[in-house]
Formats: C-alpha cells, sequence, structure tokens
C-alpha cells in the first residue's frame, strides 16, 4: 500500500514546480537575466541585495518552496533581493570567458540596479562558484560593493579535504574542454562520484522506506529536479575556473588576473560575512576561512553553520538562521 | 489483505522483501505514473534494498546459530562477499568515457605499429594515437576498478567487525534500514579514502587525459571526412563564433567610449 502511495505522490510530484516568490526579469544581456523579487514585508532601508549564484548549477535552489527559500527568508526581513540568472549556455557561448562573466554580466547588473536605484553601491551575496565570482567582482569594482556575503564559497582550493580539486589536479583541461562546453550530465556524475553510495543509491532506499508524505515526495522530487538540471559550461569560462582556481590557486598566491586587471583581495577594504557549512563535502570549511587572511577588510565576520553544502540554502535550519543572520549583519552595518 | 498483514508482521526479513515487491507491484499498474518507466526507474534501488536484505537475512540466521546454516564467521563472509558483489560494477568516475566503442573504434584492418608510409601515413599514425587513447582508457579503468574493488573489501570487513561487536536487533524493516545505512557508511568511508589517494587520483586523470586525445584524434578524423563532402566542420563554426565575439567585443567598447564622452555640440551652418 505505503509502494503504491509512493507512486500516487511521485506522480503528482512531477510537475511541482521548483520556485515560489514572485519575480520579474529587470535587465537581460544574451542569456543572462536579472530578476528582481517582488517584496514581501516593510522595506528595511538597506541598499538592494545582488544575489550570484553558481554557474554550474541553476539558481533557484535559492527559492526551492516556500518553507526552504534563502530568498523568502531574506524577502521576510524587509530585503530588496535581485538574482543573477545565468541560463543555459549552448555552442554559440562556448568562448565566453570568467572576464565577460564578470566584468560584462556581472557588472551590467549592477549598473542597472544602482542606475534604478540612484546609488554607488549595494550589497552582493555571493553563493559557492558565485562567491568567487563576486569577490573578483568586488576587488576590481570595490566602489560599487557596500558589503559583501560570501556564503559556502571557496578560496583556498589546495586544502585536505578538497577531494574535487585533488581529482582535477593533474587533469589537462585546456585537452579536456577543447574548444567545446562541458556539459552538465559529466559534472553531475563527477559531483556524484564524490559521494556515489549516499547519492547514488542510498537516498532512493531512504525515500522508499520514508512515508509516502506528498510534501516530502514533492521537496524531494524538486531537489531532485535541481541536482540534475545542471546546465553545460562555457567552455573558455570552465577552463579558467579548473585551471586559475582548482589547479593554480591563484587566489591564494594573489596572482589572479581577469582581463589583465589584478584581482587583489587586499585592496577588499569593505565589511564582508563568510557563511560557511561545517559538513560541507564540496567546499571544505577551511576553503572558506582562508578568506580572511586575504581580504584587507578589519570589518571581516566568519559564521561557522553545522550544515552541508546544499543544507545551507534548503535544510529547516538554514531558513530560521541564514537570512536572519544576513539581515542582522547588513543592519549593524547600516547603523555603523 | 490479512494473510498479508499476519506475514509481515510476523517476519521483519519478509516484510523487508514484501515492501520491494509490493513497490515492485506498484510500479506496473496499470496508472499514468505507474507505467514501465516509472517501475524500471526505481528497478536498480528495489533490487539492492532486496539483495541487501537476502544476504543480511542469511548472516542473521547464521549468527544465531541455526543448526543448518554456516557457521558465524563463514556467514561473515558471505554476507560480505555478497555486499562486494553487489557492487563490483559500481563505477561512478567513469564520466562518459565511450572509447573503444563506436566511429571511435580503429578501423578494419588497421595493424598498429605497422610502418606509416606513403598517402595514407598521416591517417595510419591517426588511427595509431587513437587506438593509444583506447588502451590507455581501458588500463586507467582497470586500475580504478582495482582500487574501487580493494575499497569494497575494506568496508566489507568494516561491516562484518561491527556486525561481530554487537550485533544489532533487526526486528523490523526500520532496524533493517539502519543496518543498510551502517553499510553505507561503511562503504562511504572506504571510498572516501581510496578516492583520495593519489593512485585513485592519477588513474582518473589519466583516463580523462586519454579520454581527451581519444575524442580530439577523432574529431581531425571525422572533420577530415567532413572537408571531403564540403560539409561545415566543428573548427570553421568555432572560427566565426569567435570572429563574432571579438566583433562583439569591439561595439560594446565602442559604446563604452561613447557613454563617456562628451556630446559634440552641433556645427553652426
Amino acid at each position: 500500500m505505503r509502494a503504491t502511495n509512493l507512486y500516487a505522490a511521485l506522480a503528482a510530484a512531477k510537475h511541482c514546480a521548483a520556485g515560489c516568490s514572485l519575480k520579474h526579469a529587470v535587465w537581460q544581456s544574451g542569456k543572462v537575466k536579472l530578476y528582481r523579487y517582488q517584496p514581501i514585508a516593510r522595506p528595511a532601508a538597506a541598499a538592494p541585495l545582488l544575489i550570484v549564484y553558481a554557474l554550474v548549477n541553476r539558481p533557484y535552489m535559492m527559492d526551492l518552496q516556500e518553507d526552504r527559500s534563502l530568498i523568502r527568508g531574506l524577502l521576510a526581513e524587509g530585503l530588496d533581493v535581485y538574482l543573477i540568472d545565468w541560463g543555459y549556455p549552448d555552442g554559440a557561448d562556448r568562448f565566453t570567458t570568467l572576464a565577460d562573466y564578470i566584468n560584462d554580466h556581472v557588472a551590467g547588473c549592477v549598473e542597472h540596479i544602482l542606475k534604478a536605484h540612484r546609488l554607488d553601491a549595494l550589497n552582493v551575496l555571493g553563493v559557492c562558484q558565485g562567491g568567487v565570482l563576486s569577490l573578483c567582482f568586488s576587488a576590481l569594482y570595490s566602489q560599487r560593493v557596500k558589503n559583501l556575503i560570501t556564503m559556502v564559497t571557496p578560496v583556498d582550493f589546495h586544502t585536505p579535504a578538497d577531494l574535487l580539486s585533488k581529482w582535477v589536479r593533474k587533469i589537462d583541461v585546456a585537452a579536456w574542454v577543447g574548444d567545446g562546453n562541458v556539459s552538465g550530465d559529466t559534472l553531475n556524475q563527477l559531483f556524484l562520484s564524490l559521494m556515489p553510495f549516499r547519492l547514488t543509491q542510498q537516498k532512493y532506499v531512504d525515500l522508499m522506506a520514508g512515508s509516502p508524505d506528498r510534501a516530502r515526495v514533492e521537496n524531494f522530487m524538486r531537489v531532485e529536479q535541481w541536482i540534475f538540471d545542471s546546465p553545460d559550461q562555457a567552455g573558455a569560462a570552465f577552463r579558467e575556473f579548473v585551471t586559475w582556481f582548482y589547479q593554480e590557486n591563484r587566489l591564494m598566491h594573489n596572482r589572479l588576473e581577469i582581463s589583465g586587471c589584478k584581482v587583489d583581495l587586499r585592496t577588499l577594504r569593505i565589511p564582508i560575512l563568510n557563511l560557511i557549512g561545517k559538513r560541507d563535502h564540496l567546499v571544505p570549511p577551511d576553503a572558506s576561512l582562508a578568506l580572511q587572511k586575504l581580504v584587507g577588510s578589519k570589518d571581516y565576520t566568519a559564521l561557522e553553520l553545522d550544515l552541508g553544502h546544499i543544507g545551507m540554502y534548503i535544510s529547516a535550519r538554514a531558513q530560521h538562521e541564514v537570512p536572519a543572520a544576513i539581515a542582522k549583519w547588513l543592519a549593524e552595518r547600516r547603523r555603523k | 489483505m490479512h494473510t498479508e498483514h499476519r506475514l509481515l508482521q510476523s517476519d521483519p526479513w519478509q516484510q523487508w522483501q514484501a515492501f520491494a515487491a509490493q513497490f515492485a507491484k506498484g510500479a506496473s499498474a496499470p496508472h499514468e505514473a505507474r507505467g514501465p518507466a516509472a517501475a524500471s526507474s526505481f528497478a536498480p534501488f528495489t533490487d539492492v534494498a532486496e539483495r541487501f536484505a537476502t544476504a543480511a537475512r542469511t548472516y542473521f540466521d547464521a549468527a544465531n546459530a541455526d543448526a543448518s546454516a554456516p557457521a558465524p564467521a563463514d556467514a561473515a563472509r558471505i554476507f560480505t562477499d555478497s555486499l562486494r558483489e553487489m557492487f563490483a560494477d559500481f563505477q561512478p568516475w567513469n564520466l562518459g568515457v565511450g572509447a573503444g566503442t563506436g566511429p571511435g573504434s580503429v578501423p578494419p584492418g588497421f595493424t598498429p605499429n605497422s610502418p606509416a608510409l606513403g598517402a595514407t601515413r598521416e591517417h595510419q599514425q591517426r588511427w595509431e594515437r587513437i587506438a593509444d587513447a583506447s588502451r590507455r582508457i581501458e588500463e586507467a579503468q582497470r586500475r580504478l576498478q582495482r582500487i574501487g574493488s580493494d575499497a569494497l573489501r575494506e568496508a566489507a570487513a568494516t561491516f562484518a567487525s561491527r556486525l561481530g561487536a554487537s550485533r544489532p536487533p533487526v526486528e523490523n524493516p526500520e532496524a533493517l534500514h539502519k543496518l543498510y545505512g551502517s553499510w553505507i557508511d561503511c562503504a562511504e568511508d572506504a571510498y572516501g579514502r581510496a578516492a583520495h589517494s593519489e593512485p585513485f587520483c592519477g588513474a582518473l586523470a589519466e583516463c580523462v587525459n586519454a579520454s581527451s586525445e581519444w575524442r580530439r584524434e577523432l574529431q581531425a578524423s571525422i572533420e577530415h571526412s567532413a572537408k571531403l563532402l564540403d560539409l561545415p566542420t566543428r573548427s570553421e563554426v568555432n572560427t566565426l563564433t569567435q570572429r563574432v565575439k571579438s566583433l562583439e567585443e569591439d561595439v560594446r567598447a565602442l559604446r563604452r567610449v561613447r557613454k563617456t564622452r562628451p556630446a559634440r555640440r552641433k556645427a553652426k551652418p
């Protein structure tokens, strides 16, 4: 009986879409779109918050469903939230570089927001790989960023627990990527290989063994959709990211240049909040904690939460703690 | 229904297996969501659950001194061997490598290491490189498989020692599920240690690097054929894409300059 109910719940969940908060596109460049979320609470009188998500996954993980939405939590705190959606790169985007992403796309979004609000600077929340892009952007355009929040963001790519880094260090990335893109399927397999028994078997056995409760199954299916809805990666940007960060660890050695301009994190003197997942298997805590020693900011806060990489956005605990922590930290910076 | 309920109450092993069977039945029932596709999508997981339950049942029957069952030490070995077999073909690190089959296979009549002479010299050398890349991929995959097999052996040994140290009461499907979780913990720990090791990282890199070479040579071979038929090649499309990108960058730069330049006064007539 339970199996039948589970199948019925899975069938019902097939059509449940991820994303729960109202938003509208306010700017577009190629496949990249900038969304602004509709407020749901009294405005907090803070500068707008731009979320820069990773290139390797879709950003709707930030707003999966009502009870698992970092964005909803931020909106409830009265923040004015913007999000960059990188879209799905195709063959025509294979030569898009990190410089294009940072100098054209992130900078384009920032300029649009600043112009619309008649401001000189805004708040940036960079997530995972998006955190790395945010750090680069903030170092290159420091006058445009008021406060920087990094979430599960790797900075030191050579920490002992970083399995991905160990795997890619001897790979000839230029040959692997060639002149093409890197398929999302390949990346999925790579990520699953980090914990294969849990991610390819146990979680499905757990699904079968658990209750066929509709909400539980819908939540499972939304996360499942997100995990495997991985966009192909623009080849040039992917090659640069793996080579410069994973292989050469350029941020740590202060040797990173984007389009000929040095990315020197020591010039970052803005307030920084670094959110770290203690149980993060993708970005080990040490990889994020390294940030403190690299930045010139005297206003640096690290907040370690007992969460995993994905749990940082969608766990019940994260819903209570993360948006409140961000809003409180921003409010304290406003008062300073 | 009543009989089934009694059966489920009486034997935890039967409960687990009945659950798996019910799941498969539910999957094949005539319902839009329970078609063959849905059933097959869950088949590997019901299979894992069922095979684990069967192996665990055999072990615990023996460990509980059933006269007709093998001795506990043998039972532990049989159990852990069956776990290793269950995951023997498990190769998560095989990153979509398809060398050695399909159009990448060497052509009929090709003899590796024969002297490359005459008009077909370049093609022969290319096929040699493809064959060499295929050989390297297979070798790297064998190394990975060996490391994976060793990791499974280590996981099984750890799991067996855990079972021996504290024989967990397995009175219901939940307890069996917990036991399965314990096996996954052991497997993941052992795999994690292996995956961090130098031999694993080296073999994985070799596998990817050889695959890249295989693909590059194959692409060159296909492009050669395309040129004979005057078909556009990927390389030509890439060249055009780069030209368009370069032009777009120039246009953006000009727009930026125009934006920052002060507006010119209109010349008086």
